[in-house]
């Protein structure tokens, strides 16, 4: 660390212990803990009002945690000499005044930080404003509000970046770009937090994941493995022969359920194997289909206590 | 070495190192966003205009009105100038909503996000403002004074210059007046972070509700009113200040008082409140 206590470490990790943040007797986010490495993208992901928003708010310093600490590369975002060079963050589309151009608002961010006009006119054709960087932002449509937001998110060049729902309203070309983008971000080996209600979403982008449902911690996993451990990959086989061929398949690592007469679940093989060695014994098979449990399923599955809980409590409230 | 250890063969990415937050950064982009705005232009283009306007038609009709032989109205060469008192409430207005603005519109969270220690956003908007308005007026006010003297030249009023210090003094008075007022409008519009509530606020309490007040039955009340933040810029802009309820040097106090009272309570609430 370069003496004054400004300068950065070489590891932007977002580092988030015990996170309680309160908004009068609410409590948005209840005693979080987690970390988010660089070079990989970190999919944040939870119903709506589970705290994402705020979680990210209490990075930049917007929102200060009732208690717990949040940090950046080991320190307090507010230390940092050159806040936008450490965090860039798109929290909220359209957080600009509306009588302002694309330009000048960016021009007034990179003025902070003595960022040159050079760098402004880079980040704007980088997201595809080129066109309408001169006019009031007033008149922009939603997806390029969010692409104006992604564009003050990069114009410092940041190690980390943080970016609430980035997908919204952008059209299916934009939600591609974006998911390149990021994915190149992190490739360079910067931090990249994303966040999304929608789970389908981040398992297109995100290699790690972390969930959270009424401000707690669910789950800090790579997203392969908060799939595989939530039922993913069975074979459902239904055939009248199920109990032969359920003889045939046992194997090591093969485990084999049975739902309800004439079903069979099988996990550990592949469904070629199971239809080949149904042929093979001449078994007859009416279905063969791979249950990819869905990452929405395994999200509803695993927020479903969470959000239930949620509603009964207003409920009792009201 | 656990950090290394934990990022395995990863990239590693280092930000660029030539970027500062400075405070004259903060300034630069303060200065940015001021003129960036349509209102800003508007709002200061119709405060000078209604100042200047009035300044005009004063000293028109007194021209056109004025009889040698009777005595004057004991009106000094500066007082045609009184329209830019009203100059004052729009430019209050125009302080609050240079950071009330950025609250409605969300702005402010890319601002702060970009400043996470938040006074420094404060010390430069009051700087940028007050510079802006000080620089504007300066010239409207001086323009305007050599404007009503060429109305005035054949009459008592006609003939001043600025090595007259009474008048150089009301001139800078008038400045020094609507700045205040601009700054006060700013830390205003930085507590109530509202703008529809600022200027209420401004209008209501600051303006009228010192005048309604000297009408109670208490004479505590009446002696308090010219203390309070709207009223105790009333004797820079006189040209006879014998008859004011605070003297020149009363005034200019209780201007920094309520300037460090105000701004004190915007930086205080602008570090422990979220964005």
């Amino acid at each position: 660390m370069e003496p004054g206590g400004g300068g950065r470490n070489v590891v932007s990790m977002i580092e988030i212990e015990h996170l309680t943040k309160r908004y009068g007797k609410k409590t948005a986010v209840d005693d979080l803990s987690f970390t988010v490495k660089p070079g990989a993208v970190t999919g944040f992901l939870g119903p709506n009002g589970a705290g994402k928003s705020t979680t990210m708010r209490t990075i930049v310093g917007l929102d200060a945690p009732t208690s717990g600490t949040v940090r950046v590369g080991g320190q307090r975002y507010d230390r940092f000499r050159a806040p936008l060079t450490e965090v860039g963050a798109l929290l909220e589309a359209k957080s600009v005044h509306a009588g302002r151009s694309a330009y000048k608002h960016l021009l007034a961010l990179a003025h902070t930080h003595g960022i040159p006009k050079r760098r402004v006119s880079e980040v704007i054709d980088m997201v595809g404003l080129s066109d309408v960087a001169g006019k009031r932002v007033g008149g922009f449509s939603l997806g390029m509000g969010q692409r104006l937001g992604i564009a003050v998110a990069l114009l410092g060049d940041p190690a980390v970046l943080i970016l609430d729902e980035p997908v919204n309203g952008l059209d299916p070309d934009g939600v591609r770009w974006i998911r390149q983008l990021l994915k190149r971000l992190a490739a360079e080996g910067r931090t990249v937090f994303l966040s999304s209600h929608l789970m389908s979403e981040l398992a297109q982008t995100a290699e790690h994941l972390v969930v959270i449902g009424q401000g707690r911690l669910l789950a800090d996993t790579t997203v392969d493995d908060f799939v595989e451990s939530r039922g993913g990959g069975a074979v459902k086989v239904v055939s009248p022969n199920a109990a032969a061929l359920a003889e045939r398949l046992q194997g090591p690592g093969v485990s084999i359920t049975s739902p309800e007469s004439g079903v069979l679940e099988v996990r550990g093989t592949g469904s070629a194997f199971i239809g080949e060695t149904a042929a093979a014994h001449g078994l007859v098979l009416h279905e063969l289909h791979t249950q990819r449990a869905s990452l929405e399923d395994v999200f509803m599955e695993i927020t479903a206590d969470s959000v239930e809980y949620q509603q009964s409590k207003e409920g009792v409230a009201a | 070495m656990t950090s290394a250890t934990l990022i395995e063969n990863r990239a590693v990415y280092t930000p660029p190192s030539d970027y500062r937050l400075t405070a004259f950064g903060l300034m630069r982009s303060e200065w940015t966003k001021f003129w960036s705005l349509r209102s800003s232009w508007i709002v200061l283009v119709c405060a000078a205009l209604f100042g200047a306007g009035i300044a005009v038609a004063v000293s028109a009709d007194y021209s056109a009105n004025y009889d040698p032989s009777a005595d004057g109205f004991g009106m000094a060469p500066g007082d045609v100038l009184f329209g830019f008192l009203l100059s004052g409430v729009f430019i209050a207005v125009l302080g609050a909503l240079f950071i009330t603005g950025e609250y409605t519109t969300g702005s402010i969270r890319s601002t702060m996000s970009a400043a996470p220690r938040r006074t420094g956003v404060l010390w430069a908007k009051a700087a940028v403002f007050a510079a802006v308005v000080v620089g504007v007026y300066s010239a409207v006010v001086l323009a305007t004074f050599y404007g009503t003297q060429a109305i005035l030249s054949g009459t008592d009023l006609g003939g001043a210059s600025l090595s007259d210090a009474t008048t150089l003094r009301v001139l800078t008075g008038y400045v020094a007046t609507i700045a205040y007022l601009g700054l006060l409008g700013l830390a205003l519009g930085a507590i109530l972070r509202n703008s529809a509530g600022s200027i209420a606020f401004y209008i209501g309490v600051i303006m009228i509700l010192p005048q309604l007040a000297t009408m109670l039955p208490w004479q505590w009340v009446a002696d308090a009113v010219p203390y309070t933040p709207g009223e105790v810029v009333n004797t820079l802009s006189m040209s006879d200040t014998a008859g004011a309820n605070l003297t020149l040097g009363e005034s200019w106090t209780w201007m920094g008082i309520w300037i460090v009272v105000t701004f004190g309570l915007a930086a205080v609430l602008l570090r422990r409140r979220d964005v």
